[in-house]
């Protein structure tokens, strides 16, 4: 007979086995590496890359306008360059979501056959390497892409638009990359849309405009919320869309990221800038778990 | 399916295996520019000393510096600008390979040894000198002389010429026309160069490096560019130019290094005298459209390299050319200026 | 009545066409690409001017690179060889590491209860959700920092880190939709951990671990902005170079190279798709 004890104890001596490669890996390349980057962020930059094992806060003085010495002195440019790539990942979200909203009930009302043939056509772009789709829209948006080719060639436009190296192309291209990750979480809350409850705002008298307000869009938002939350996140940080669509004329805090680390040999600072990103993901996150938790507790008054 | 995965470990041990063992001996590394030698050359070297050559490529000075600084020691050769190149040998990373002791040095400009960390050429082999001028479409604009026309046909054309994506090359235009050195270290002067280029920058369409399709296909009507581009100029001269402005210009030069801790630095050294010899110097050249540091290799070169006004350009010009130098802290009020002209 | 409702049946055909365009705009720019990588004009990649397959026969050696404009610096078929090579060195060594350390967290948060659990569940989607350069800088500085010497054991290490992140949340997927009795009887017929679960558990988990393998090397043969932090000697990956090619402009080779890639990666994720969404 096996007692309870070794039968615990083998439990715990699989539990083990299982658990530590992760607590391994993510504590050794993960949770360290941002350690050290955090402190990196509070020393002195080296002067040809690297560091100096220096207290230095004035790394965070550039950005935000304190604490300064004699050698940093506040630049509101970063902060106006995190504004805009608040605003440039905000954009990319909403417009994202006005795309993926509709296509989600779309395929929802589909037969089930139909409707995993397509979910599968609207996942696959996903596994595209995210150079070839920027690079697809390179060719579409430039003077002598396909898009001023075939506007010209209607004559809808004399001249080719100016549409590459702009904030509009960062967005569209980032548009393109992350509508799979938009109208997944979208698309999984609309499929359980309890339709009943439609109805019943519909027989007790509201216009279809109030009936999506308050019945629809409700009971959608999780699924609008999530979305948002896996667009914006990467949105945020990105540089790779920014330095080839915006034509290194519209920048965002990864650009200045990448070019303090293979540049301008100021670690320290592009750590500062890192942290900056890091810190305002994790409020968009610890919103969301509050919220979610707000609404289960709600849920189960 | 489990043996599926078995399998696939397997393949996989099996070819970290076989990077290892080809990394036993007849080997060079190089860390270069893109598009900075001729793949003849390469070639060439490994089949005469039967030697296995591979070759990966950056895109900035700091970016080869960053990644040797990261401990990427498996490099031989790099080819560091002047300015960089002094820097490594500040920084202790780079070995003497002493080309001046070598077969060949004879045929070396003396004028090219530009570094001021090695006067004497003790540590590295001048490689390959070149203006950084105007690349343009003459359907666009047909004769383009100087930056003024430039700025001139951007204010005109607004989106329709690009500047590179440098800080020091594109500050060093607006240093140029505001009348400082390219390597100034007063904050006044530096904000005047910022000034200028901020001025000019709601009509440029780009800071770029990619300029030559965009300017032959007409997407653009010009860009700054190095002179390199006067390779398509010559397959296309119909088509496209290059000029170095009047108003004078930057040049760069890049000299041939030999890493600290090189695995194969006898294969390196090599390496150099092959680069040295006149018709390997000219060989090159004619592919990369550079000057030449090679004082044999200019008879060799083909008659519309040797008479091009900007690969050898003549001496009035080639005063006008400034060279970058190390500023060490200073850099970070370029930094700065840059940061604003690419923010505002 | 019902206008919502009825709206869908009343306009199924504005439905169908705004779905039509959604797919469109997801597709279409694959579809030029594809199309333009056959387009003879070297000089401007949108300006169709006949058919030809030269741009794939310089990858694979086949054109003579001289004949054809702006190729004097095409890359070379060996060159591409060996940062493939690479890429797929990486992905198959990353993809199957983490496959395996992130079926095994899987089992433990699914089949355990203990202390700390919601931490483990918490720190898992953290690789996921931050932004990969701070992921990617972050590594760097570790890698430099303890001079650990940067090529394909770091991108491998680093690819680890994210990408048992996903296999934990496909493999996942698939435990939680499974009956556990099979187990639970196995285990009471006197069955070891170990037996049962190479028996019971690991058959019935198996398409959500192939899955899970494909969807971490495609991630893997595909990242940019991590491997491009942490990339050393000789260790150039398949995106790296066309970065570096992206660079230096627009050029045929790149198109043709880009529809290879697409084709590949098209494939290897269907086959995932398909086994994830298979039945058990």
């Amino acid at each position: 007979m096996i007692t309870g004890k070794t039968v615990q104890s083998r439990k715990t001596q699989a539990l083990l086995l299982l658990l530590s490669p992760i607590t391994i890996l993510l504590g050794a390349f993960f949770l360290i590496p941002l350690g050290i980057m955090v402190v990196y962020s509070f020393l002195e930059p080296g002067l040809y890359g690297g560091v100096e094992w220096t207290w230095y806060p004035y790394n965070y003085g550039r950005i935000i306008g304190w604490p300064l010495n004699d050698y940093e002195t506040f630049e509101p440019i970063y902060l106006s360059i995190f504004l805009s790539s608040l605003k440039i990942a905000s954009l990319t979200v909403i417009f994202s979501l006005l795309i993926c909203y509709p296509a989600a009930f779309w395929v929802s009302r589909m037969s089930e056959r139909r409707k995993s043939f397509v979910l599968f056509l609207i996942t696959l772009p996903f596994f595209a390497n995210l150079l070839v789709r920027i690079y697809a829209w390179l060719l579409l948006l430039r003077p002598t892409g396909f898009i001023n080719m075939a506007l010209q060639s209607i004559g809808l436009v004399a001249q080719p638009l100016d549409m590459l190296f702009s904030s509009f192309a960062v967005i569209v291209g980032m548009v393109y990359i992350f509508t799979p990750f938009m109208f997944l979480p979208i698309y999984a809350n609309v499929e359980k849309l309890d339709y009943s409850l439609v109805r019943a705002s519909q027989d007790l008298g509201a216009t279809p405009l109030q009936t999506f307000l308050r019945v629809i869009l409700p009971l959608t938002l999780p699924g609008i919320a999530g979305g948002s939350i896996i667009v914006f996140i990467p949105a945020l940080g990105n540089f790779i869309v920014p330095s080839f669509l915006g034509g290194s004329k519209v920048q965002m805090t990864g650009n200045l990221i990448e070019r303090s680390f293979l540049q301008s040999r100021d670690w320290p600072f592009g750590a500062a800038l890192a942290l900056l990103i890091m810190a305002s993901v994790v409020l968009v996150v610890m919103f969301q778990v509050v919220r979610s938790s707000r609404a289960q507790a709600r849920g189960a008054a | 399916m489990k043996r599926m995965l078995t399998r696939l470990a397997g393949v996989a041990s099996i070819l970290l295996l076989t990077t290892q063992m080809a990394s036993a001996d007849g080997k060079l590394s190089l860390y270069n520019w893109g598009d900075y030698i001729n793949p003849e050359l390469i070639d060439a070297f490994s089949k005469e000393y039967k030697v296995d050559v591979t070759l990966d490529t950056y895109s900035t000075n700091e970016e080869m510096l960053a990644r040797i600084q990261a401990g990427a020691s498996g490099y031989d050769l790099v080819w560091p600008s002047v300015h960089m190149h002094d820097i490594m040998q500040k920084l202790g990373l780079l070995q003497a390979a002493h080309p001046n002791q070598m077969p060949g040095w004879e045929n070396i400009d003396k004028a090219a040894l530009r570094s001021h960390e090695d006067p004497q050429g003790d540590y590295c082999l001048p490689y390959a000198w070149g203006a950084v001028g105007i690349l343009y479409n003459k359907k666009l604009i047909p004769d383009l002389k100087s930056w003024r026309q430039f700025f001139d046909y951007a204010k005109a054309n607004p989106g329709k010429v690009t500047m590179l994506d440098d800080l020091r090359e594109t500050l060093g235009v607006g240093l140029i026309m505001t009348g400082s050195s390219v390597n100034s270290r007063n904050p006044e002067e530096i904000e005047k160069a910022e000034a200028f280029i901020m001025q000019q920058k709601p009509n440029i369409g780009a800071f770029r490096y990619d300029v030559i399709p965009l300017v032959t296909s007409g997407d653009i009507a010009a860009g700054h560019y190095y002179v390199g581009g006067v390779l398509n100029v010559l397959q296309n001269p119909d088509l496209l130019g290059f000029v170095i402005p009047e108003e004078g210009a930057t040049m760069y030069q890049e000299d041939v290094c030999l890493l600290e801790g090189a695995p194969n630095s006898e294969n390196a050294e090599l390496f150099m005298q092959f680069l040295m010899r006149p018709e390997n110097a000219a060989k090159n050249s004619e592919r990369l459209t550079n000057g030449v540091v090679n004082t044999a290799a200019v008879s060799l070169l083909p008659d519309n390299l040797k008479t091009n006004p900007s690969i050898n350009p003549s001496p009035e010009v080639r005063a006008k050319l400034q060279i970058f130098e190390d500023l060490g802290k200073d850099l970070r009020v370029y930094t700065r200026a840059w940061d604003r002209i690419k923010t505002n | 009545m019902n206008r919502i409702l009825s709206s869908f049946k009343i306009f199924p055909s504005v439905f169908n066409i705004y779905g039509f365009l959604f797919l469109a705009f997801l597709y279409m720019p694959l579809a030029l690409i594809v199309l333009y990588s056959f387009n003879a004009n070297p000089i401007n990649i949108a300006v169709w001017t006949g058919f030809t397959f030269d741009w794939y026969r310089t990858i694979f050696g086949g054109a003579a690179v001289e004949t054809t404009f702006d190729s004097a610096f095409s890359e070379s078929p060996q060159r591409i060889f060996e940062v493939v090579k690479n890429s797929f060195l990486v992905a198959v060594s990353a993809a199957t590491i983490a496959t395996v350390i992130g079926t095994a967290t899987a089992i433990a948060l699914a089949r355990y209860k203990f202390f700390g659990k919601r931490f483990y569940q918490t720190l898992l989607l953290l690789p996921i959700l931050i932004p990969d350069i701070v992921l990617g800088i972050a590594l760097l500085v570790f890698f430099v920092g303890v001079g650990f010497e940067l090529g394909l054991l770091t991108i491998i290490i680093g690819h680890v880190t994210f990408l048992s992140s996903y296999v934990f949340v496909v493999v996942s997927a698939r435990l939680a939709g499974m009956d556990t009795t099979l187990e639970q009887a196995s285990a009471d017929l006197g069955a070891g951990p170990f037996t049962t679960f190479r028996r019971v558990t690991l058959p019935q988990i198996m398409p959500g671990v192939v899955g899970g393998f494909l969807l971490a090397f495609i991630i893997s043969l595909d990242d940019v902005v991590i491997t491009y932090f942490i990339a050393g000697v000789g260790s150039q990956t398949l995106p790296l170079f066309i970065l570096a090619m992206m660079r230096r402009g627009l050029r045929p080779q790149i198109t043709a190279l880009a529809v290879l890639i697409l084709v590949f990666s098209f494939v290897v994720a269907t086959v995932g798709l398909l086994l994830r969404n298979r039945k058990s």
